[in-house]
């Protein structure tokens, strides 16, 4: 069964980067907010194996950087002092998992030369770091905010569903209300209606019980239909033929069969979720710096002459591609093999 | 008629609703306009006051709302904050440029997804409909904001296209014609990208009505009677797809109007988004409540639209 | 497969309880029930009568078949004696109570009693259950013994109805059409009720495990000294089993007779049209009268 093995190693590889944001103290050689203004907008640092002189050396180095003399504004590589790049090196304190103080780190160079995969940005902070540091806003506020659309349309949706009545009638109504306003427009709304400068944490915090707390309608109707169908199943007849009573029928019969359902919703809104949080630190009205959201990384886009000259600073959101490419297959399996038992 | 009559009144009342909600919801954040007046030593407390007052900043919600539902009615939609003037001008022409660019992206996005969803319908399971599906795909992973970043860097670098605004310098000198033209070439870019952004989604449902119309047995029948492949296609799928393809247009103006408020930010076309923008950063509470409230009449409009366009071609809503 | 040359017609054979004088076990009065439902697209409303005043008696220990056409109603009044449905007017009288008058709490009890297996089985079992978790499901609800006891009791049932001890752990899906149906019965029977009440339970199956289960309720019957009440359109397959039979037509019954008189010589002008729709049944009586 190749398609199932081909859904196991996407899933291995999407495990496999969230892990990478988790740790990312570990696996980012500096802190997010490291400035370093000798070497702004430096490009990605090469990782070489050959030296000037042709000898290999197993251990990959990296070179220094200088201005390029032919374009005064770029860096460019110094091939000159060799920086050999070390595995599990100290670096800058940070914590881990937000308990522990740590400062091992995963890579990184001893020595004066920065070690960019990334390229840095204008103020010199490796792009890198905050990507992974970034994707720790990023990526946590999609996954929670969509967790609390689809959790809030799971409630409101089996009761909707399941009752009937005037508080299906008034649910549906209301969500009608969320639906008619573009979802974008929608959600600049809400956050205008909060207070514009607050402290970061909240700020994330808000922002997550925006974007989730605006979002419920769509599974709610989803969920809402599949309850409306188990509900007139035979089955759940049968239980209340043996005289049980509405919760446990919701509970016991009903509700399984929306968990399919719920769960590819959520596979299907986190990329969506991630991408608002995105565009809202983008525009400036997200989390502010120097916090690393993607979106604050590629909001120095905004200017032309980092849009034309500085091309690794698009790597933030072409890494996008590939994530939410992985997220849909995943949502395409869920589907495949969480559909409601039937014959 | 009934069916056209209650569709418009369950619109109103949901324009009327969503008024409701987002004016409550604006009003509801600490702080105001004024807010940034306060730190300027050189303006007492009590001018802020004042002009607090004069712009009803003071009184209650419901009381606050009924001003602004009659400045509604008299076709002022409140006043701007920020420029002192009625809010309703100020809409009214960008929200013409952003009507201009969802409408060109629209019609491009169709123009090209129809033919495009249709053939891939037809050829299904064929190399070609999994090129196409693989493309849709890759595409739709794309972030919107990353497709118009990257138009962006196209327009900066090879300098095809204005890369932005509506208008270029001297546009005034130029005849009726030359303007049009000038609009035209820096519509282009951003049309585009809108179209891009929203034309995977479309190929996708049209070449799954598509399919579900080809394999339903009265075209089976058809088919089976000899009638020539284009034939059946144009003029029996089709038309059996119609139905779901109606509704997916309802519910391509929302997505397009969101994508059409990025893109105008991203690619600094004139419209609602950028204002948008402005008047959050500014609490211009008014313009916020303005915008919000128009979008959501687009939106409810496109749908109407829908809904009739339905009822005309769809004779099973007709028959009560 | 030959018929059980024990298990001669019962049709005018059978149990002979002197059948006035077995007691009353259901009686059903002037039952009416009507559904609201909507036009697809327009959302317009519009009433269906399902019963209208109908009467039934049941006799405690005796296998009462209803028959009719599809769309009289039977399946409505067979719900309503279970309790699925609520009827808008008439009484229930099940072993001397008005079940209609009863609350919440005191009809809880009742659903031990009266249980009702369904046409379709498949759609009667929850598909991500196990063949043992679907027994013991009313078992769990009313509280009866503990986890041990409950798997103990699924075993007995299962061994009741046929099924090998081996398929405790296998989901509906995994099982043939004449196992579900088993699976069914034997849920029912868990709260030992008085009353079974079977909903069309064989249409959906092949001849043989027709054969098969009217088998296996006929012994379940004696052993258990159930009472049956078997909703059916198929008159030739009633003709096999039945005690008495009941007609029901146009949401009403119109005749309800022991077994041997309805087919020998019917009352009503619909039972006799329905008798002559089926020139054969005539010829079968014949012959196993002889």
């Amino acid at each position: 069964m190749t398609k199932r093995r081909k859904y196991r190693g996407v899933l291995i590889l999407l495990a496999a980067f969230h892990c990478l944001i988790l740790f990312a103290g570990f696996f980012a050689p500096y802190d997010f907010a490291t400035q370093n203004r000798d070497v702004p907008f430096a490009p990605p640092t090469g990782l070489h194996f050959v030296d000037a002189q042709g000898n290999f050396h197993a251990r990959p180095f990296i070179y220094g950087l200088k201005s390029n003399p032919g374009h005064p504004m770029t860096l460019v590589a110094e091939q000159g002092e060799k920086y050999p790049l070390r595995f599990f090196v100290q670096g800058s304190r940070y914590k881990l998992a937000g308990l522990f103080n740590v400062n091992l780190h995963f890579f990184g160079v001893e020595g004066p030369a920065p070690v960019f995969l990334m390229g840095s940005d204008g103020y010199g902070r490796d792009q890198f770091s905050r990507f992974l540091y970034g994707g720790q806003i990023s990526l946590l506020a999609g996954l929670l905010a969509a967790f609390l659309s689809v959790s809030l349309g799971i409630v409101l949706g089996a009761v909707s569903g399941f009752y009937g009545g005037w508080i299906d009638a008034a649910l549906m109504r209301g969500g009608e209300l969320f639906l008619a306003l573009p979802w974008l427009y929608l959600l600049f709304a809400v956050r205008a209606s909060m207070p514009l400068h607050i402290a970061a944490g909240q700020v994330f915090l808000l922002l997550i019980a925006v974007i989730g707390l605006i979002g419920w309608a769509r599974p709610a109707r989803l969920i809402r239909g599949v309850v409306l169908s188990a509900k007139e199943r035979n089955f759940v007849l049968a239980a209340k033929g043996f005289g049980a009573s509405d919760g446990y029928v919701l509970c016991r019969h009903v509700m399984p069969q929306t968990y399919g359902v719920a769960l590819t919703q959520m596979t299907l809104l986190i990329p969506q979720y991630v991408l608002a949080e995105v565009t809202l630190s983008f525009l400036g009205v997200g989390v502010g710096e120097p916090m690393p959201s993607w979106g604050t990384l590629l909001a120095a886009l905004q200017q032309y002459y980092v849009l034309s000259s500085y091309w690794w600073m698009f790597l933030p959101a072409l890494i996008l591609v590939p994530l939410f490419l992985a997220y849909y297959a995943v949502a395409d399996a869920f589907q495949e093999r969480l559909k409601p038992a039937t014959l | 008629m009934r069916y056209i009559t209650q569709r418009f009144f369950h619109a109103v009342l949901l324009l009327i609703a969503v008024s409701f909600f987002s004016f409550a919801l604006l009003q509801l954040a600490p702080g105001d306009f004024f807010d940034a007046m306060r730190l300027n030593p050189q303006i007492s407390r009590q001018t802020i006051g004042t002009l607090r007052s004069e712009y009803g900043l003071d009184k209650p919600l419901p009381i606050r709302y009924e001003r602004w539902l009659r400045s509604v009615l008299k076709g002022e939609l409140g006043l701007s904050l920020a420029s002192n003037s009625p809010v309703a001008p100020l809409l009214r022409e960008r929200a013409r440029n952003t009507l201009l660019l969802s409408g060109a992206a629209t019609v491009l996005a169709w123009l090209l997804a129809l033919p495009i969803g249709i053939w891939a319908a037809v050829k299904r399971g064929g190399w070609a409909d999994r090129a196409c599906g693989l493309a849709t795909s890759t595409i739709l992973a794309v972030p919107d904001l990353l497709l118009f970043l990257a138009l962006l860097l196209l327009a900066v670098r090879t300098g095809w296209f204005p890369t932005g605004g509506m208008a270029s310098a001297g546009v005034d000198d130029l005849d009726r014609w030359g303007r049009l033209k000038d609009v035209a070439f820096h519509l282009a870019l951003p049309a585009m990208g809108l179209a891009l952004a929203t034309m995977p989604a479309l190929i996708r449902h049209i070449r799954s009505s598509m399919i579900e119309a080809l394999e339903s047995p009265f075209l089976r029948a058809a088919r089976g009677h000899g009638i020539p492949r284009t034939r059946l296609v144009l003029r029996y799928a089709f038309p059996a797809a119609s139905n779901p393809l109606i509704s997916l247009f309802g519910f391509s103006v929302a997505t397009m109007l969101s994508a059409s408020a990025l893109a105008e930010i991203v690619l600094s076309w004139p419209g609602l988004g950028p204002l948008l923008v402005e008047s959050i950063l500014s609490r211009d509470v008014f313009v916020v409540v303005g915008i919000v409230m128009l979008s959501s009449v687009f939106l409810v409009a496109g749908n109407l639209i829908a809904d009739l366009l339905l009822f005309a071609s769809d004779p099973r809503i007709r028959t009560e | 497969m030959p018929l059980d040359s024990e298990k001669t017609l019962k049709v005018g054979s059978g149990k002979q309880f002197g059948a006035e004088q077995a007691e009353e076990l259901v009686r059903i009065e002037h039952l009416s029930k009507e559904y609201v439902q909507r036009r697809p697209l327009t959302g317009a409303e519009f009433t269906v009568r399902a019963l209208e005043d109908a009467n039934l008696t049941i006799r405690r220990g005796i296998t009462l078949a209803l028959v009719g056409e599809s769309g009289a109603g039977k399946s409505t009044l067979g719900r309503c004696l279970a309790l699925l449905e609520e009827p808008d007017s008439g009484e229930i009288w099940f072993d001397g109570k008005n079940l209609l008058k009863l609350s919440r709490r005191e009809l809880f009890p009742m659903h031990r009693q009266i249980q009702l297996v369904f046409q379709d089985p498949t759609s009667a079992l929850n598909p991500g259950m196990t063949a043992e978790e679907i027994i013991t499901e009313p078992l769990a609800i009313h509280r009866e013994g503990t986890k041990a006891q409950r798997r103990e009791r699924a075993r007995e049932l299962m061994e009741q109805v046929d099924l090998p001890a081996r398929l405790e752990h296998k989901r509906p899906l995994e099982l043939s059409g004449g196992q579900r149906q088993r699976l069914a019965i034997a849920r029912a029977l868990a709260l030992k009720p008085k009353l079974l009440v079977l909903d069309e339970a064989l249409s959906s199956l092949d001849l043989l495990n027709q054969e098969l289960i009217l088998k296996l309720l006929a012994d379940l019957q004696r052993i258990h000294s159930l009472t049956y009440l078997h909703i059916s359109h198929d008159l030739r397959l009633v003709s096999q089993f039945a005690d008495e039979v009941a007609v029901m037509h146009d949401r009403r019954i119109v005749e309800q007779q022991p077994a041997s008189e309805l087919f020998m010589q019917p009352h009503d002008r619909y039972t006799q049209e329905l008798l002559a729709a089926m020139p054969s049944l005539e010829s079968i009586c014949a012959e196993r009268l002889a």
